[in-house]
């Protein structure tokens, strides 16, 4: 039996529905499914702290390397398990086009604000949740950027990303070998993981706050 | 320990991402960035008819705002029960170490990178997650590019922007 709420207005709560109610008809996973993988993903990056100021903006400052071995590792382990998923038909390539300039502009900007702000948009929102009101001052200036990012779409930013040159994955440059070449690419990244040297810049505060509740 | 080991992260976030791709969850990418355009459009009362950004981001965006729910949901309870580390703060410990001790600087940046944060993020079609993890997952060229650009960005700024020297 399926259930079609009607909500035709367009107020905010109208369309809080209406996120709800896409979601449900868009066929990618049942409501409580989406909301949680939500769940899992911030449960995960809080538990291993990897959204803290002191991981992202310490690793642009080279003194903590936890991100990038946890990113690495990451990639490495289900970029191989996905291959096989795709290959037995139990999962689709969901590729992003190559826009140089938008990949390029884009890129910069989001590198040097990633450094500054010590976060990103999956580890903000788990920031937020720990009380961090610096973060949601963030997230504010970033709706602020959403914003003007919509109203001036057409105009300024679609002109700017520049023509799309495709979609493209590794395993395509080496026909016949495409099995090989995942594995070679899934090892590789997983031995980075492994061979960059662990260093941590610790949030001392914190950790005298921790032990005193203890 | 109130903290997980890296490599426990990265095959717990592996199993995550293998679950949503997999035609038995999602069978989609998990992505972070669109749900903020698409907050902006409902929170600044934008009509999607008069938008086309709107338009294309209804779905990736409405999906990803229920994700959203669910990552504060799930960050708040473990901040809670298992880290422990839940409080409200203004300035993180690192910023006053390597930064300054004012918090109007604090906020004032954070606004502006927010903001730049998500111009990027748009222009290059993703973010950490999407690109980053989702895409290179995929072995796509296209997130190759994003995290070479980013990776090279994100040291040139932290070693401008920050008195890296430790001095304490």
């Amino acid at each position: 039996m399926r259930i079609v709420v009607e909500t035709a207005g367009d107020d905010f709560a109208s369309r809080i529905v209406q996120m709800f109610e896409n979601v449900i008809n868009q066929g990618h996973g049942s409501l409580v499914l989406v909301f949680l993988i939500g769940i899992m993903f911030g449960g995960i990056i809080q538990y291993t702290r990897v959204d803290k100021f002191e991981k992202i903006a310490g690793f642009s400052m080279l003194k903590d390397t936890i991100v990038p071995k946890m990113l690495f590792l990451t990639v490495g382990l289900t970029s191989i398990g996905l291959y096989f998923m795709i290959d037995a038909g139990a999962a689709h390539y969901h590729v992003k086009p190559i826009i140089w300039q938008g990949l390029i502009i884009g890129g910069i900007l989001f590198g040097i604000s990633m450094a500054i702000l010590g976060k990103c948009p999956g580890t903000g929102p788990v920031s937020i949740a720990e009380g961090r009101i610096d973060v949601l001052i963030g997230a504010i200036g970033g709706l602020l950027g959403g914003l003007v990012f919509t109203l001036y779409y057409d105009e300024v930013f679609k002109p700017l990303m520049g023509e799309s040159s495709g979609k493209l994955v590794l395993p395509e440059l080496f026909p016949g070998s495409e099995e090989t070449a995942v594995l070679i690419f899934g090892l590789v990244v997983i031995l980075v993981a492994i061979l960059i040297p662990k260093v941590e810049l610790e949030d001392e505060e914190e950790n005298r706050r921790l032990e005193e509740k203890k | 320990m109130n903290r997980l080991p890296w490599w426990m992260g990265g095959i717990l976030m592996s199993g995550l991402l293998l679950m949503t791709f997999s035609i038995f969850g999602a069978d989609r990418p998990i992505g972070a960035s669109t749900y903020v355009s698409y907050f902006a459009g409902i929170i600044f009362d934008l009509d999607p008819k008069e938008y086309s950004y709107l338009r294309e981001i209804k779905d990736s965006g409405a999906w990803e705002g229920v994700m959203l729910l669910g990552v504060l949901f799930g960050g708040f309870i473990t901040s809670v029960f298992l880290t422990k580390t839940f409080r409200f703060s203004l300035i993180p410990t690192g910023w006053k170490k390597y930064k300054n001790h004012s918090i109007i600087s604090r906020l004032l940046w954070s606004f502006f990178a927010g903001f730049i944060m998500i111009i990027g993020a748009r222009l290059a079609g993703g973010c950490t997650s999407g690109h980053f993890m989702s895409g290179m997952s995929q072995i796509a060229i296209s997130a190759m590019i994003f995290g070479v650009v980013v990776m090279a960005t994100l040291v040139i700024t932290g070693k401008l922007f920050y008195n890296t020297k430790d001095n304490a």
